[in-house]
């Protein structure tokens, strides 16, 4: 979609939007770094490498561009080429392989989540370059990786791509948006995937990201072939799948996976659009300050999850999408990006809380994580809230009883909310993004 | 995914959003697509209805019989203006000024703007010979130079705060903290400040300008007023933001980044409209579509060596003629015969020759509007868009 960078008219509209530029005077803005930078870089003339590094990514940039060019886009090529041809540092090799993190985390959960918080462990890895204004999130034993992988029949089918944070993180929440795929009359698997590659992408290793990338690829396109759809919960997995993979991936199944990957929401949608299932939502007198992910946002194809909770009887909704709210993956968990992550998530912490709202709503698990901290108020997946709404409403099945859902969270460690019989696992779902195991402790703003 | 809309807006700056609330508020399911963010972020954000006279609403019936405000009413104009108002205003972004008489700006290069509507916090920006101004600057901000200022105005004093951020973006991301303006506050409280008026940077915060102004009017005793700088534009930014904010309190969907990928048509109607997602398209079904994409600038007329395009439906377009008529010997010259072109509409603001009836065109594409010439860009956007919306809202 994007034109050659040439078509910068140097208006300035890429700099209004870019957060990072707001705090951060080292950072130049998109403008500079991307389109301006580039005939530099073209012409193989050096131009401050650090700039680039300031960059996260979100895309508001690209969004705000009206000539079609798209700033972070020539960043992010800029990224890969310097991680090409330079040293990285631990903690990019660290998060570029952040699925194997996962992988040691949630192999070893007991022991990896109590040994990530002690006060020595964080202090060694803040020398090694890993900020710890937030804490590590929790990691489960029982992972989507080794969940049910098979449920449900039904005409459709869909090929659930969970993504590393409901897999390690969140891996209940996983099972309940399989388990509620199914009881819409579903076909839903669970196919064997790694890391979307954004992780790696983010910290310029282009080889890493293909590796994985091609891994999906391969079993995704299987399965689109078969006639699966494919869907995708988490916004930042599906940006990449959908604009990545065709796109700076190049991957020869890019267009096809793209063709056929649906967020939720909009599979939701799109199955009431076809009166194939009726959400009978049920009435919920809540305050929501939905908080869109930037890669939402990015996705140029609104906002199905807003018109998904416009649905809900008594549901007071408001949207946000003028903040990003700076974790960016990994970006907030370096040490030096900490001053900025930290002031751009107060200031989009802030503003959702200026709605007074009885809880956050946002699609992506690190947004969720990041502005439960600082707003100090639980931050939920949108299918939490419609499941609430489900279950109060005229057709409440037994599957989707949200209220066991929420059980056992904010620091209730006696309840584990186990409610899957034939998965039952030690972890207990708690909603939210930041419980800790061993109660809550990162509420509170800082 | 297909969804249905009365209307899809098409384009996200002044006329479009104008337009995609003039609908909301007649009960209108609308959505408003936009690629990008419009060129209003760049604006002064003051609006001009027709700031080249000196009375607008009266100087319109002198402009040229083909101008769009030929195609409203006096009452059209006053409802437009006044729906602005009171949208901006709903959004804690109050605007004054009187249609019947324009007012004066002071600019960052001391000289004063003509222009019709204002912020809140331009309210006491007209100064008169008499006034002498106390300028308050920044001293590591880079694109505000007072000396412009008290160069040309004797009796100009100049205070720096040595803090602050390089940006105008920055600074009014410091005052929005209450930390920040605090310690600026309490600087300000030692400066002796003896002249008439107190002028900022349009750097105020982003969230509530008016709040931080009143502080600092209390504090200082004076009347305080922002002067509008060099992009990015603290004030049309807010005013962008004012307007999204009141289209989306009303119940618009916006969809931001968005292109029409592909259009599906009748004989007569447009019926579809695809976005891109990737490599998916996102179909649309809607009744009437709004298109208000802008210029040359804002992108929604491009231009060949022979001809200009209109780029979302490919409408007739009018062009003044051949090229050697579009430009005036003297580039600054204002009006140049080239403005002129865009597409002609009816009364109804329908695009001419064209077969399509479920289309309304508002803001800068309208031919013969000449916004610079007369400069009346947020002006017409506003009024057309209200008026085009109006007539559009008729019809479904």
């Amino acid at each position: 979609m994007s034109v050659p960078f040439e078509h910068c008219i140097r208006c300035t509209l890429c700099v209004e939007n870019c957060p990072v530029f707001k705090v951060n005077e080292h950072y130049p803005g998109p403008k500079q770094a991307g389109p301006d930078a580039e005939r530099f870089r073209l012409d193989g003339q050096k131009i401050d490498e650090a700039w680039i590094k300031y960059c996260t990514q979100c895309h508001r940039c690209q969004t705000a561009c009206p000539y079609g060019v798209d700033p972070a886009q020539i960043i992010r090529r800029a990224q890969l080429a310097y991680g090409r041809t330079h040293r990285r540092s631990f903690s990019a090799v660290l998060f570029a392989n952040n699925y194997y993190l996962g992988l040691i985390g949630s192999t070893l959960a007991p022991i990896f989540n109590r040994v990530s918080r002690l006060g020595l462990v964080r202090r060694l890895m803040q020398a090694l370059g890993i900020s710890k204004y937030l804490p590590f999130p929790s990691f489960y034993l029982h992972s989507l990786r080794i969940s049910r992988k098979h449920a449900g029949q039904g005409r459709r089918k869909v090929a659930f791509f969970y993504g590393c944070f409901l897999n390690y993180n969140q891996p209940q929440l996983g099972r309940v948006m399989r388990d509620f795929l199914v009881s819409t009359g579903l076909e839903v698997v669970l196919p064997p995937q790694v890391c979307c590659g954004l992780p790696a992408l983010g910290n310029g290793d282009l080889k890493t990201a293909l590796r994985f990338a091609k891994k999906n690829a391969k079993v995704l396109g299987r399965y689109i072939e078969q006639g699966y759809d494919v869907v995708y919960a988490c916004t930042s997995c599906g940006h990449t799948l959908t604009h990545d993979y065709p796109g700076v991936l190049g991957l020869e199944k890019g267009e096809l996976i793209s063709r056929h990957s649906f967020h939720l929401a909009e599979y939701l949608l799109t199955m009431i659009d076809e009166d194939r299932w009726k959400g009978s939502f049920g009435s919920l007198r809540k305050r929501i300050a939905y908080h869109i992910p930037c890669h939402l946002r990015a996705s140029g194809n609104g906002y199905p999850t807003a018109r998904l909770l416009e649905k809900i009887p008594g549901l007071d909704c408001r949207i946000f999408d003028e903040h990003c709210c700076e974790l960016a993956g990994s970006y907030g968990f370096k040490q030096a990006n900490e001053e900025t992550s930290i002031s751009l998530g107060k200031i989009a912490g802030d503003a959702l809380l200026s709605f007074e709202p009885d809880f956050i709503v946002s699609d992506c698990g690190a947004c969720r994580m990041q502005l439960e901290h600082f707003a100090g108020i639980p931050a939920l997946d949108p299918l939490e809230i419609l499941l609430k709404s489900l279950a109060a409403g005229p057709a409440s099945t037994q599957l989707v009883n949200a209220s066991t859902i929420r059980r056992g969270s904010r620091g209730n460690t006696g309840n584990r909310g186990n409610r899957d019989g034939a998965n039952r696992h030690i972890e207990g779902y708690k909603g939210g993004a930041n419980q800790q195991p061993g109660g809550r402790s990162t509420g509170g703003r800082s | 995914m297909h969804t249905d809309y009365e209307v899809i807006v098409i384009g996200g700056g002044m006329s479009g959003l104008t337009a995609a609330i003039t609908l909301a508020d007649r009960g209108k399911q609308v959505a408003l697509l936009s690629k990008g963010d419009p060129v209003c972020c760049l604006s002064t954000g003051c609006i001009d209805v027709l700031s080249a006279e000196k009375k607008p609403l009266q100087a319109i019936a002198g402009l040229p019989y083909r101008h769009p405000y030929h195609l409203v009413t006096r009452e059209t104009i006053l409802a437009a203006l006044q729906q602005f108002k009171q949208n901006v205003n709903q959004s804690g972004l109050p605007y004054s000024g009187d249609p019947e008489r324009n007012r004066t700006i002071l600019t960052a290069i001391g000289t004063d703007r003509t222009t019709c509507l204002v912020p809140e916090t331009m309210e006491q920006a007209a100064c008169d010979t008499e006034n002498t101004i106390h300028v308050v600057s920044f001293k590591r901000l880079l694109d505000f130079y007072p000396s412009y200022i008290s160069a040309g105005r004797p009796g100009t004093a100049v205070s720096t705060y040595e803090d602050g951020a390089t940006s105008t973006l920055g600074l009014a991301t410091q005052f929005n903290s209450r930390n920040f303006t605090e310690k600026f506050l309490a600087w300000l409280q030692g400066r002796p400040i003896t002249q008439d008026k107190v002028a900022f940077p349009a750097v105020l915060g982003s969230i509530s300008p008016g709040k931080v102004a009143a502080e600092i009017e209390a504090l200082v005793k004076r009347p305080v007023f922002e002067i509008p700088t060099l992009p990015p534009s603290i004030p049309g930014q807010r005013l962008f933001r004012a307007l999204k904010q009141s289209a989306r309190r009303k119940g618009v969907h916006l969809y931001w980044g968005a292109t029409v990928a592909e259009i599906k048509q009748g004989a007569t109607r447009v019926e579809a409209l695809a976005l891109s997602n990737g490599a998916r398209k996102t179909w649309l079904q809607v009744e009437a579509v709004i298109l208000a994409t802008g210029s040359f600038v804002s992108g929604g007329l491009s231009l060949s060596r022979t001809s200009v395009e209109e780029d979302v439906f490919h409408l007739p377009t009018y062009l003044p003629g051949k090229r050697d008529n579009w430009f005036n010997e003297d580039f600054f010259e204002r009006g140049h015969p080239l403005e002129k072109a865009g597409i002609e509409v009816d009364s109804s603001f329908r695009p001419l020759g064209s077969s399509l009836e479920n289309i309304f065109v508002c803001g800068s594409i309208l031919a013969y509007s000449e916004t610079n010439k007369y400069q009346c860009g947020h002006g017409l956007a506003i009024i057309t868009g209200f008026a085009a919306a109006a007539s559009c809202a008729g019809t479904l």
